[in-house]
């Protein structure tokens, strides 16, 4: 518990020279690299704490926990994401070598979603074969689900096993106009509430990373498409393993466990991993790409975000969940830096 | 949660063979009128599942439908606007929806199900 306090003292700390002012000159010469290391401090405390909420957990099952932690994070985190981000909690899709700026992200996000869409072959052109009912898998506050009724004037239902991206989901269906074509609710990817064969479009758009069980993620997204439905998972994954590996290196394992502790993830596997689970299943068409270069300029761009007046005044506002999130992004970087972490997007049609 | 919701949702506990229809206990329905769109309502038709429609609409108090319904309603906007009434202006506020074979109450707070499953039952 003195760690906990440790974090806390440390927290208000910087709270309090924030409000007073006494920050902004130095954070006015921080370089983005500079920064980073002064995070190192603030990573090994929260790290420790994190350690000392799951050793006093008496939850056995380690998913009740992880479900847990996952809806607790994003009830905290996704207003202040919103705010500096908007809706759509993904990453952009941004030809290489670009050079952009915060306001070409959204444009981004919305590319990531129409790229995803033509990689998978949906009919674009054809408005008799679009699809028509949508079931967004992991919805965040819904932007895919919005923006995916819209074009292809289909119905949509997401859900989150967080309450409060579901509110926030339907208000702003509300707000636009579509809460008659699109729905949101609490309930669980690993056992979604719906009938066999639902849906001709399954979306799940970087919600895979926080499924523990990747084999029952499938299986039932593969359940609930019609026959002749598409799949689309966009999500990160580890390198593929090489044909003498066993597993990935303690190095690696070691990133990216501190990863996974920030973000409420369980363990990682790779794009070969989904690919094979996809053909367990006998899904026809499957198709993988490793989009990490088109992914480049998203993580610097999120710290730089957080690193503004008003991302870090928001992130001390939050709460301790969010701000370790914070923390964790570097790794992200580095992770792909490294070619450990891969953002792939996975495809594939449900037999007729 | 409109009805048009309710159609799509089911029971996924585990050994449950007919999730579908769940059951509506309603403590508070709200009405939210909203403009009709016929077109939509035409598409609509042909995904709901009506006999579970019919049914989870008395439970929301509105016992205005047909028990059969045939395409050739749809010219009828008498009938229109009571399928438009009912899918879409009524709304589950507070309540629960009830497993057909377990019984299980999934509830329903300030409009929002949640159907989180027990460990037990997945």
């Amino acid at each position: 518990m003195a760690l906990l306090a440790t974090a806390t003292v440390a927290f208000k700390t910087i709270n309090t020279q924030i409000r007073n002012r006494s920050f902004l000159p130095l954070q006015k010469h921080l370089s983005l690299s500079s920064s980073l290391s002064s995070f190192s401090f603030f990573r090994t405390v929260s790290g420790r704490a994190m350690e000392l909420e799951r050793k006093n957990s008496t939850v056995i099952d380690e998913n009740g926990v992880l479900k847990k932690g996952i809806a607790e994070f994003y009830d905290e985190s996704s207003a202040i994401w919103e705010d500096i981000w908007g809706d759509h909690m993904h990453h952009g899709f941004y030809p290489p070598d670009s050079t952009v700026s915060l306001s070409d992200h959204r444009a981004a996000q919305i590319q990531m979603i129409e790229q995803a869409l033509r990689f998978a072959s949906i009919p674009l052109e054809d408005e008799r074969k679009w699809p028509k009912k949508i079931v967004d898998v992991g919805c965040g506050i819904g932007g895919s689900s919005r923006y995916l009724t819209q074009k292809f004037g289909a119905t949509a239902v997401g859900i989150t096993l967080s309450p409060v991206q579901v509110q926030r989901a339907n208000a702003l269906a509300a707000a636009q106009g579509l809460a008659n074509k699109v729905s949101f609710q609490v309930a669980d990817a690993l056992d979604q509430p719906f009938p066999d064969g639902q849906f001709d479009l399954v979306w799940s758009m970087e919600s895979g990373e926080h499924m523990p069980d990747k084999a029952k993620f499938v299986s039932e997204l593969a359940r609930v498409a019609a026959p002749g439905a598409t799949i689309i998972i966009v999500t990160w994954c580890h390198r593929d393993l090489g044909p003498d590996e066993e597993s990935l290196k303690p190095w690696e394992e070691k990133h990216l466990k501190k990863i996974c502790d920030a973000f409420y993830l369980p363990a990682w596997c790779s794009t070969a991993d989904y690919v094979r689970l996809l053909e367990s299943l006998s899904l026809q068409d499957i198709k993988s790409e490793d989009w990490s270069p088109y992914v480049a300029p998203f993580w610097p761009a999120v710290i730089r975000s957080a690193l503004s007046w008003k991302g870090l005044t928001s992130l001390l506002r939050s709460g301790l969940k969010t701000i370790k999130g914070a923390l964790a992004m570097p790794l992200m970087i580095e992770g792909f830096k490294k070619d450990l972490i891969k953002f792939a997007i996975i495809t594939c049609r449900k037999p007729e | 949660m409109r009805l048009l919701t309710h159609n799509m949702l089911s029971s996924n506990i585990k050994g449950v063979e007919k999730g579908f229809p769940l059951r509506i206990e309603a403590e508070k329905v709200v009405e939210k009128p909203v403009e009709m769109n016929a077109d939509f309502l035409r598409k609509m038709f042909e995904k709901v599942e009506w006999k579970a429609f019919v049914e989870a609409s008395r439970s929301m108090g509105y016992a205005q439908l047909p028990e059969e319904v045939d395409s050739g309603m749809l010219e009828s906007d008498e009938f229109l606007s009571r399928f438009h009434h009912a899918l879409l202006e009524l709304h589950l506020e507070e309540g629960a929806l009830v497993c057909p074979e377990t019984g299980r109450r999934f509830p329903v707070n300030k409009g929002i199900p949640n159907m989180l499953l027990h460990e037990d039952e997945v």
